[in-house]
C-alpha cells in the first residue's frame, strides 16, 4: 500500500479565463493532519472543494485511498466536509442533521441510532439532539457540523475555514477539540484556513499556497525556521519578519549588510555572498533586542504596544522600520531612543529578484 | 465608580428627556397618517359591505333594512352554487398549475448565469401588461378562426379546437390567462426565497448524497416555506378575485362555463343593480381570501421553525 492516501498530480483549475490553480502536486500521508493556509484568493478553499467533489477538475487528479476520483461523485469519494458557515440544515433537528447523510444512503436506522448516539458523546451534543440550528451558540453549531461529518466515517475530514465565524476565546477552546479529534481518531484531515496561528498549531504539516501554487510544505517550525522564499517568510510569523532591502559591502575582511540609508548590519560568514550583491535582509521580531552595547543599532522607538504576555514595538532606523517582540515588559515609551542588537545567526537572506532564500 | 453612574443619571435633564421621547414615537407619528388612510378607505368599504348587505336597495339607494335575506337568496341561487363551484375549480387549477409553474420559472431563473438581468427584468413583463390586455392577447391567441394556436396546430396537422367556444377549453383558457398574469410576481417571490438559501447547505446535501429531487423537496422547500406562503397567498387571492381577465376574455360564457363569483357578482350588483346581494357576494370573496391568508400565514409563514428560538436548556 502506498503511504500517500490522498494525491495531487499536476491539478489545475480554471474560473472562466482566470488560473485559479497552477498544476498543483502533493502526497498527503494517511492519518495526517495537513493544513492549507494562504491569503484570500490563493486557491486552497478551490483544492479543498475539488477534493471534496463540489468543482470539476480542469486538468490532473485526485486520488484518494489510491484511486483516482476525478470522476467519482462527492457522495462516494469517502470525504466528509465542515463548512465555514456550518451548513447546517436550519429546519431540521440536530439529530435530523446528523442522521441525513446516512438517512440518503439508506443506512439501517439502527445503525443510524447508535451512529448518532456515538457522534452526540464524542461531541458533546447528547442534550441538544432536539434542538434547530437557532437555538443553539455558534460553538454549538460548529460541533454539530464536525457531527455530521464525523457520523460518516470518512477515510478524509475535509475542514473549510471551520472556526473563523467563532469569536476569538472559542476560537482557541475549537482548536483543540479539533486537534484532540484527530489525534484519536487518526482520520485523514485536510484543513482550510488563513489563521497563521491556526495553521502553526493544528497541522502535522502546513502547505502555504499563493496565486494558486504551492510555496512551501513542510513541518509547522521548519517553514516558520526556514522560509523557502519571501512569500512564507512574510506570510508566516505575527508580528510579520522584517524584510530590508540593501547590498552586501566588505569591511576589512568582514561582510556586512548596508541598508538603503547607508546604515550597516552584521552578516554571518555566508561564501554565497559576494560584494554589492542586492539581497534582502530577514529577521524575525523576536530576533532583535535591547542591547547596552554602544554600537548597537540607534533606533527611536515609535510604537510600543503592550500585549499582556508579549510587547510589540516599532522602531524607527534612520527611516527605515523595525519591528521587535519582546517577551519581557517593556518600560520605554514612544520617542524614546535605545540601541539594538540582531541575533545573525536566525537571520533570513533572499535573492530580491527571484525572491528564493539565499 | 458608583458616584460617577448616580451622576450621569442624575444630569438627564428634561430636555434629554423630550428628546428621548420624540425619539421613540416620532416613526409611529410618521405611521400614522398613511394607516388612517389604509384603515379608513378598506375600512369604509368593508364596513359599507357589511351594512349593505342586510338591507334591500333601490335604484335611488333607498335602503330597506332586511336581516339576512339577502344572504339566503344568494345561497340559495342555483346560478351562485354552480360560480362558486366553480370558483372553486377555477382557484384550486390555477393554484397548482401557478404554482408548479412559478417554481420551475424561478428554479430556471435561479440558475441561469449568462444575461442574469436581462432574463429576470424579461419574466416580470407580463405583469406589467393589464389583465383586459392580457386577456385580449389571449383571444388573438386562441380564436378558433385566425387564432395563433389553431394556425400551428393546423400547420402541424392536428385537429384544432373551438377553445373558447366549447366550455371546458374556455375554462382552461381562462386559467391559463389568470397564470399567465400572476406567475411572474410569484416567480419574483420564490426567486427571493432561493436566493436566501446559502449554498454551502446545497453542498453539504450534495456530500451527504441527496438527489437533485431529494433536496428539492427536503432542502429547497422547506427552507422558502415563507416565501411560498406569501407567493400562496398571492396566487389565490388573484384567482378568487380575478375579473378582468375573464371579463374580457369569455364574459363568464360560453354556456356560463367561465362565471366565477366575481362574474356573477358583476352581474348582480352592476347589471341587475342589485346591490344589497352584491354586497353578500363581497363578503363571500372576502371570507374566502381571509381564510385563505390565514391558512397559508398560519402553516407556511408562522410555523417555519427556523424561527423557533431557545427552549428551556
Amino acid at each position: 500500500m502506498a503511504t500517500s492516501y490522498v494525491e495531487y498530480r499536476e491539478l489545475t483549475k480554471r474560473f472562466g479565463s482566470t488560473q485559479i490553480l497552477h498544476g498543483i502536486n502533493l502526497q498527503i500521508e494517511e492519518s495526517e493532519f495537513v493544513v492549507l493556509v494562504g491569503p484570500s484568493g490563493c486557491g486552497k478553499s478551490t483544492l479543498l472543494r475539488m477534493t471534496a467533489g463540489l468543482e470539476t477538475i480542469n486538468s490532473g487528479e485526485i486520488s484518494i485511498a489510491d484511486r483516482v476520483v476525478n470522476r467519482v461523485r462527492a457522495k462516494d469519494r469517502g470525504i466528509a466536509m465542515v463548512f465555514q458557515s456550518y451548513a447546517l440544515y436550519p429546519h431540521m433537528t440536530v439529530a435530523d442533521n446528523l442522521s441525513f447523510g446516512l438517512k440518503m444512503n439508506k443506512t439501517p436506522l439502527e445503525r443510524i441510532t447508535k451512529s448518532i448516539a456515538s457522534a452526540a458523546s464524542i461531541l458533546k451534543l447528547s442534550q441538544l439532539l432536539k434542538r434547530l440550528p437557532a437555538q443553539l451558540s455558534g460553538g454549538q453549531r460548529q460541533r454539530v457540523a464536525m457531527g455530521r461529518a464525523l457520523v460518516r466515517e470518512p477515510e478524509v475530514f475535509l475542514f473549510d475555514e471551520p472556526l473563523s465565524n467563532l469569536d476569538a476565546k472559542l476560537r482557541v477552546g475549537m482548536r483543540a477539540e479539533i486537534k484532540a479529534l484527530h489525534q484519536r481518531l487518526k482520520t485523514t484531515t485536510i484543513y482550510v484556513t488563513h489563521d497563521q496561528i491556526e495553521a502553526m498549531t493544528m497541522a502535522d504539516r502546513v502547505v502555504v499556497m499563493n496565486d494558486g501554487r504551492i510555496e512551501q510544505v513542510g513541518a509547522p517550525l521548519e517553514i516558520y525556521d526556514r522560509p523557502e522564499n519571501l512569500f512564507v517568510a512574510d506570510f508566516l510569523g505575527s508580528p510579520a519578519m522584517n524584510l530590508l532591502s540593501g547590498k552586501v559591502v566588505h569591511n576589512d575582511g568582514r561582510m556586512d549588510f548596508e541598508l538603503e540609508n547607508g546604515i550597516q548590519l552584521p552578516l554571518p560568514d555566508n561564501s554565497a555572498l559576494r560584494s554589492d550583491q542586492q539581497i534582502i535582509y530577514g529577521i524575525r521580531p523576536e530576533h532583535v533586542a535591547f542591547t547596552d552595547d554602544d554600537n548597537g543599532l540607534p533606533v527611536n522607538l515609535t510604537l510600543v504596544e503592550p500585549a499582556g504576555w508579549e510587547t510589540h514595538l516599532h522602531a524607527d532606523l534612520s527611516g527605515i522600520s523595525l519591528r521587535l517582540l519582546s517577551v519581557e515588559r517593556v518600560g520605554a515609551r514612544p520617542g524614546d531612543s535605545a540601541r539594538l542588537a540582531v541575533d545573525t545567526s536566525k537571520l533570513h537572506l533572499f535573492d530580491p529578484t527571484t525572491g528564493r532564500r539565499i | 465608580m458608583p458616584s460617577l453612574t448616580k451622576t450621569s443619571n442624575n444630569s438627564t435633564t428634561a430636555r434629554e428627556r423630550i428628546a428621548d421621547l420624540a425619539l421613540a414615537t416620532v416613526p409611529y407619528l410618521m405611521v400614522i397618517p398613511g394607516l388612517i388612510f389604509v384603515v379608513g378607505v378598506l375600512g369604509y368599504a368593508v364596513f359599507g359591505g357589511f351594512v349593505l348587505s342586510v338591507h334591500a336597495t333601490d335604484m335611488f339607494l333607498n335602503k330597506t333594512f332586511v336581516g339576512l335575506q339577502n344572504y339566503i337568496s344568494v345561497f340559495n341561487d342555483p346560478r351562485f352554487q354552480a360560480s362558486l363551484l366553480r370558483t372553486i375549480v377555477f382557484v384550486v387549477l390555477s393554484i397548482t398549475l401557478g404554482i408548479v409553474m412559478s417554481m420551475v420559472f424561478a428554479l430556471t431563473l435561479y440558475h441561469v448565469g449568462f444575461a442574469r438581468r436581462f432574463f429576470r427584468g424579461m419574466s416580470l413583463v407580463p405583469y406589467f401588461v393589464s389583465g383586459i390586455a392580457a386577456a385580449v392577447m389571449f383571444r388573438f391567441v386562441f380564436t378558433t378562426s385566425g387564432g395563433f394556436v389553431n394556425y400551428v396546430l393546423q400547420q402541424i396537422g392536428l385537429p384544432t379546437a373551438a377553445w373558447l367556444g366549447d366550455p371546458y377549453l374556455a375554462f382552461m383558457v381562462a386559467v391559463l390567462a389568470n397564470c399567465w398574469f400572476m406567475v411572474p410576481f410569484a416567480t419574483l417571490i420564490l426567486l427571493g426565497g432561493l436566493q436566501t438559501v446559502d449554498r454551502d447547505i446545497y453542498d453539504a446535501a450534495t456530500i451527504d448524497g441527496a438527489s437533485g429531487i431529494q433536496m428539492f423537496f427536503q432542502i429547497t422547500i422547506p427552507m422558502i416555506k415563507p416565501m411560498l406562503g406569501v407567493s400562496l397567498i398571492w396566487v389565490s387571492y388573484i384567482s378568487f378575485s380575478t375579473f378582468d381577465i375573464i371579463f374580457a376574455l369569455t364574459a363568464g360564457g360560453p354556456q356560463r362555463a367561465t362565471e366565477v363569483v366575481s362574474m356573477y357578482m358583476y352581474r348582480i350588483a352592476f347589471l341587475q343593480l342589485d346591490f344589497g346581494q352584491g354586497a353578500v357576494l363581497m363578503v363571500v370573496l372576502l371570507s374566502f381570501n381571509t381564510v385563505m391568508s390565514l391558512f397559508y400565514l398560519y402553516y407556511f409563514v408562522l410555523a417555519d421553525r427556523r424561527l423557533e428560538k431557545e427552549a428551556s436548556p
